[in-house]
């Protein structure tokens, strides 16, 4: 009784500077300081948003940007977990991967995005190349750590019942590392939603991040915030969505509460 | 000796060589007018940092980029020790925090430019945004892992609880933050060009676009290969000064988090 009225009362606790915020944001809308064409109010922002949610073409805007940040999330997922799982079975692997991945990792990717539209059009093509150099990383990191620290009498068993080594690297030691794996993906697919956005503000003809700068060039304030909340609401989902997925594959790991 | 000194700085200098030779390949094989050869791009390099004006708009964005940061340390730091520290803290900070982490931050940009105008305020409002939420995770998790025997023979001493902060706590979480640092560094370097590539005013990322828009494709990949050194660079003498600072602390692995 008492730890459950704590928990409400830390609950609530926790939705009080949000709350705070979106009536601070309502209360400078008032009070007149900022006009609306610099601040519009949170209540037509919002609106314009579900409204919006029936409008074909920015629909159309929105699965243009989930088709770029899927498609560039699978290629980087596939390509991280394979690599990292294979540098951990293979020193030769590893001594050529580690090297790259020192130099690369701490390059902002975005500096690559010029160098992606002038090879590869300014289409869909470039942004998906963005997106997996941006998510490649910390996935293929997180699966590196969590593949070399499996307990190794794991794979020695796989090993002396007669089992290949690629084959004990991608049944016995990938599953073993999942919960670390499962991280890294949970981190690349929230910067592949964010990298998607950017590169859609920075060149493009579409997708949410067009939206923004259009409305930007026009000076429609509350048609910028529109995109802008429909990524981060976006990011919110795909993150708890990868978290639910994360609690159902992870039970039964002794370190997952 | 010598060798011995040099040794671990081999890979990554080979790695280094083994792009420029993969580039040179890929550029003599698709002969594009869009991707010179390093050869032809590189010589680029020299030209840039010797331009005043360039070395100028470089120089003048990595100082917005260091005031953000250190702005957002002095702010993400003791929030983060705090909520680490205090139930009251964590409960109240949380679910604002995990509401923030998907905003796009330097897709703030543009509406922060309807505010500030187009000056350094905000350009380094949208760097110190881009840094804050690492540093106050770190700082945060350093916090909460911190010995609780050691508070208590402090409190036992008679020490206060912001005493306790500063003198207990921040010491023994400094290896957690200095990792956020480290992201927030390599974050701070992204926020910055991809603002400035979104509003195209001044400084790295719009000198980028101004020579793309040129057609001058040898110093865009003259200006990548800047910006790319330059992460490579802070992080390794970031490194060094981790090591200096929490040299007693096991090395952490961080997984360097891309982007903004």
């Amino acid at each position: 009784m008492n730890t459950r009225s704590s928990t409400l009362a830390y609950g609530l606790l926790g939705a009080l500077p949000i709350v705070g915020l979106l009536a601070l944001w309502q209360a400078i809308h008032l009070s007149g300081i900022a006009p609306p064409a610099l601040l519009p109010s949170p209540a037509a922002v919002f609106l314009r948003f579900f409204q919006q949610l029936g409008d074909a073409s920015f629909l159309q805007n929105v699965g243009v940007t989930l088709y770029r940040l899927f498609v560039g999330f699978f290629v980087a997922a596939v390509v991280g977990i394979a690599a990292g799982v294979v540098a951990t079975g293979s020193k030769l692997f590893a001594s050529f991967l580690l090297p790259l991945v020192r130099v690369l990792a701490p390059v902002p990717k975005i500096a690559l995005y010029p160098a992606f539209t002038l090879t590869l059009g300014y289409d869909d093509a470039s942004k998906i190349a963005l997106v997996i150099a941006d998510a490649l990383f910390p996935i293929l990191l997180a699966t590196y750590q969590g593949t070399s620290a499996v307990e190794p009498k794991l794979a020695w068993s796989a090993r002396a019942a007669g089992v290949s080594p690629l084959r004990t690297l991608f049944t016995v030691v990938l599953p073993a590392a999942l919960p670390s794996v499962m991280t890294g993906c949970r981190i690349g697919l929230v910067i592949s939603c964010i990298v998607v956005f950017l590169a859609e503000m920075i060149t493009s003809t579409n997708g949410l991040g067009h939206l923004l700068m259009r409305a930007a060039r026009n000076f429609q304030t509350v048609d910028m915030f529109v995109p802008l909340i429909a990524i981060s609401i976006l990011g919110l989902l795909l993150n708890s969505a990868f978290n639910a997925l994360r609690r159902h594959l992870l039970r039964g790991f002794p370190e997952e509460k | 000796m010598v060798l011995r000194r040099f040794l671990p700085a081999l890979p990554p200098l080979l790695a280094f060589a083994g792009i420029l030779a993969i580039w040179e390949l890929l550029s003599l094989y698709f002969g594009l007018d869009g991707l010179p050869p390093p050869s032809v791009a590189l010589r680029q390099v020299p030209v840039i940092l010797t331009d005043p004006q360039s070395l100028f708009d470089i120089v003048d964005s990595l100082r917005r980029m260091a005031i953000g940061i250190v702005l957002a340390l002095v702010f993400a730091i003791p929030v983060g020790l705090w909520m680490g520290r205090s139930r009251f803290a964590a409960a109240f900070f949380n679910p604002l925090l995990s509401v923030i982490y998907p905003v796009p931050k330097a897709a703030l940009m543009p509406i922060i430019m309807l505010w500030l105008g187009v000056g350094d305020a905000s350009k380094i409002l949208v760097i110190f945004l881009g840094v804050t939420l690492p540093l106050i995770y770190h700082s945060y998790q350093g916090s909460r892992a911190v010995e609780e025997k050691l508070l208590w023979s402090a409190a036992a001493m008679g020490m206060q609880p912001p005493a306790r902060l500063a003198r207990i706590v921040l010491p023994a979480a400094l290896p957690e933050i200095l990792v956020g640092c480290r992201t927030a560094l390599v974050l701070g370097l992204i926020t910055m060009v991809t603002s400035e590539m979104i509003a195209r005013q001044t400084g790295i990322g719009n000198l980028v676009f101004q020579s793309l828009e040129m057609g001058i494709y040898d110093t865009v990949y003259a200006m990548i290969v800047i910006i790319g050194a330059l992460g490579f660079i802070l992080d390794v003498l970031f490194e060094r000064l981790r090591g200096w600072l929490v040299g007693w602390a096991e090395p952490a692995q961080s997984i360097i988090v891309g982007s903004t």
